[in-house]
């Protein structure tokens, strides 16, 4: 292929720039920014490459996250691609508009960096902010590094603007821990680009030469229908996903499973179930436990809506004890604990074979994970095993013996 | 289908305005009378593009479809001239929930007009006050009784100098139906007018305010007779007030006050309250106030509305 022969370059950049890098190299139309820490960098290196000319947009401070979201939806409904994004509380102060995004079937794309929500509000990274949208009809992923930000903010606009999907994205990844930490990215030839990412183009977008009407009133009969049809186009989406990622592999030489990875699993008997920077370290302290001869690795998510079900299950139900570890809020939830307890516990349970589950509390006011906390929920992990039960449904590590 | 109630007032500035704007237009409907009322799925009034958005995302929403074509005829993804781009508010959304979108907009000068239907209320929920209910307005969530005789206390809020004062850059300009021509000349000049324009225009609901049906352009007009409804102009190159429009008659405000039932209860000390607040409008567009309104502004020379012959028999259908 005749990209393959390509010069590439790598940079020094950290999560937030790399998000920029990657809608400046798709080209962006509209781009509404409102400044919450941590993912304002995104913004703030946008509006440079604006200034510089290296990108042509139409650069829009906007006057809330309200009004970045309902700016980012008409750009997007006039047939712009469009780039936004936001933070901890910014995400919610503009949750109005996800589900009218949705169901109007326009492939906003939405960067967030995870902080906190107040209280503690606190500049760490948690992932309840994008996690309390997730129903809404959001294509959502966490990136784990910054080449994998860059990359999945290239995929997330090659699968929500497929005509077989037509469907927001947000593209996750942790506050600081991926957001601020500066590593080495390899940024493509926009030859490449070009060739894995087709042109916006909206089948009926607001265009005086076609009229259309968006969004109208409708009886209750008529609603059925039209959200069965947005509940189609995510379970549909699956198909594209898995395309797009063969395509990026094939362009761009980077393979990733779409779903989830799998770090040292072989013979593996309990695992850790995570989403995010935190599974960077989980790898460290995997290596070393391994090294002492604790059977145990990693499943991490990369995409959670569409949810993998049936993935998950199938990896989950090869271990004996699972550790799911949240960085989220579910107060008062099944477990008492995280959400994605609950959702790994429906995943598995039609499974013959379930494991153990365990929620752990942890990464919580953004703290980082540190190795003896993973040594510490092994151990869990591994005497519930041994027991063959566990001792209770949620731990908040650090908070116990 | 359209199904809005006859004689509505919003709708009939929204055909004045398509008029005037013609075929490469883009209408954007934040929620409200004229998105619930008008629009319905497979059956859509709008023969230009049109798109529902958020009742607090009416300024934001219009600035996104703007900031499109700006990008999409630069970057030469769009060929065509640069559409007509308005939003077609309520004053709910306009003057409470959506004030600061639309501030945004036009603080950032995109190319778009925004137009306030003023009926004064949340109608389409059932009649609630808005910011923009005057003194004295009976709704449901201003209901008048033994505590609060007048119904609503407060007076309105100055939408459309709010926006000429904090955005002297656009052209912002008042208009009621009682005035088509003059109306529609003011969404010519705000869509020629680059940059953003903001309208603000006296749309009477009659469900609301509670009159007969056919006198929807009558009012138009009676509100502006008695000064209650100072129609005018801001000019964003002198940046000055143009307040030569003048109505044809002056009129005391009970004239007004008397055809619509929201202001049945009302008692004379409230409509000498009126009086005063009309007499200071005309006076800020330089206007003499005749002695005749300035007596009517002494509450022992006016009836309580109650016992008004026109107002008694729309009051009870309250």
């Amino acid at each position: 292929m005749a990209t393959a022969t390509m010069a590439r370059k790598t940079v020094r950049i950290n999560g937030c720039v790399a998000a920029a890098q990657a809608a400046k190299y798709a080209d962006v139309d509209v781009i509404t920014a409102y400044p919450i820490r941590p993912y304002t960098a995104t913004m703030m290196a946008l509006a440079q490459m604006v200034a510089n000319g290296e990108l042509d947009a139409e650069y829009i401070v906007a006057d809330s996250e309200h009004s970045q979201l309902s700016i980012a939806h008409g750009a997007s409904s006039s047939g712009a691609r469009v780039f936004t994004g936001s933070s901890g509380v910014g995400v919610q102060f503009g949750y109005e508009l996800y589900s009218p995004i949705s169901g109007s079937r326009m492939p906003v794309q939405m960067m967030i960096a995870d902080r906190t929500l107040d209280p503690p509000g606190d500049f760490g990274s948690e992932h309840t902010d994008a996690l309390s949208t997730r129903d809404m009809g959001w294509l959502m992923g966490w990136s784990c590094d910054a080449q994998e930000a860059f990359d999945n903010h290239l995929l997330a606009y090659r699968i929500g603007e497929d005509a077989r999907v037509l469907l927001p994205q947000m593209v996750c990844q942790d506050g600081f821990f991926v957001s601020h930490i500066t590593t080495d990215v390899a940024l493509p030839d926009s030859g490449q680009v070009k060739e894995f990412l087709p042109p916006y183009k909206h089948p009926y977008p607001l265009d005086p030469r076609h009229p259309v009407s968006h969004g109208p009133q409708i009886m209750p009969e008529q609603g059925p229908p039209l959200q069965l049809e947005r509940a189609r186009a995510m379970e549909g989406a699956t198909t594209v996903i898995e395309e797009a990622h063969d395509d990026f592999a094939r362009i761009f030489g980077r393979r990733y499973d779409p779903w989830i990875e799998e770090f040292m699993t072989d013979g593996a008997e309990v695992v850790f179930f995570m989403q995010g920077g935190h599974a960077v370290t989980a790898r460290h302290a995997i290596r070393h436990l391994r090294e002492r001869g604790a059977k145990v690795g990693l499943v991490r998510l990369r995409t959670i809506r569409p949810y993998p079900t049936d993935r998950v299950m199938d990896s989950l139900s090869r271990f004996k004890a699972v550790g799911v570890v949240e960085t989220n809020m579910g107060l008062g939830s099944v477990s008492s604990g995280g959400s994605l307890y609950a959702e790994a516990c429906a995943a598995l349970y039609e499974s013959d074979t379930r494991p153990l589950v365990l929620s752990f509390m942890a990464g919580m006011g953004g703290e980082a994970i540190v190795l003896k906390e993973f040594y510490w929920m092994t151990n869990k992990l591994l005497e519930a095993q041994k027991r063959g039960k566990i001792e209770k449904r949620t731990h908040w590590v650090g908070f116990e013996e | 289908m359209p199904s809005t109630c006859a004689g509505c007032g919003p709708s009939i500035q929204y055909r004045m305005t398509s008029k005037a704007s013609g075929d490469n237009t883009i209408l954007v409907g934040p929620t409200g009378c004229m998105y619930v009322a008008n629009s319905s799925y497979l059956c859509t009034p709008y023969n230009v593009p049109w798109a529902h958005t958020q009742i607090g995302s009416a300024g934001s929403f219009t600035a996104g479809v703007a900031a499109a074509y700006e990008a999409m005829i630069r970057k030469g993804k769009w060929k065509g001239a640069f559409p007509n781009i308005i939003c077609e508010a309520g004053d709910g959304s306009a003057s409470d929930i959506g004030l600061g979108s639309i501030s945004g907009a036009l603080y950032r000068d995109h190319d778009c007009l925004i137009i306030c239907y003023d009926n004064e209320q949340y109608a389409n929920t059932g009649i609630q006050a808005s910011s923009r209910t005057p003194y004295g307005g009976m709704t449901t969530f201003s209901p008048p009784g033994p505590m609060v005789p007048e119904a609503k206390k407060l007076f309105p809020k100055e939408l459309a100098r709010m926006m000429a004062a904090g955005h002297p850059h656009c052209y912002v300009a008042t208009a009621t139906v009682g005035y088509p021509i003059d109306l529609m000349n003011k969404v010519r000049k705000g869509l020629n007018h680059k940059g953003a324009a903001f309208l603000m225009i006296y749309t009477p609901c009659q469900k609301g305010f509670v009159y007969e049906t056919p006198r929807s352009i009558d009012l138009g007009r009676l509100v502006v007779e008695c000064g209650l409804y100072p129609i005018w102009e801001w000019n964003p190159q002198t940046r000055e007030y143009d307040y030569s429009f003048r109505p044809q008659h002056m009129r005391p405000v009970s004239e007004y006050l008397k055809l619509q039932g929201r202001f049945g209860h009302l008692h004379a000390d409230h409509i000498a309250t009126l009086q005063k607040f009309a007499n200071a409008q005309w006076r800020m567009m330089d206007v003499e106030v005749p002695e005749a309104l300035v007596r009517a502004t002494n509450p022992e020379t006016i009836a309580d509305m109650a016992s008004a012959e026109a107002a008694a028999a729309v009051a009870h259908t309250v």
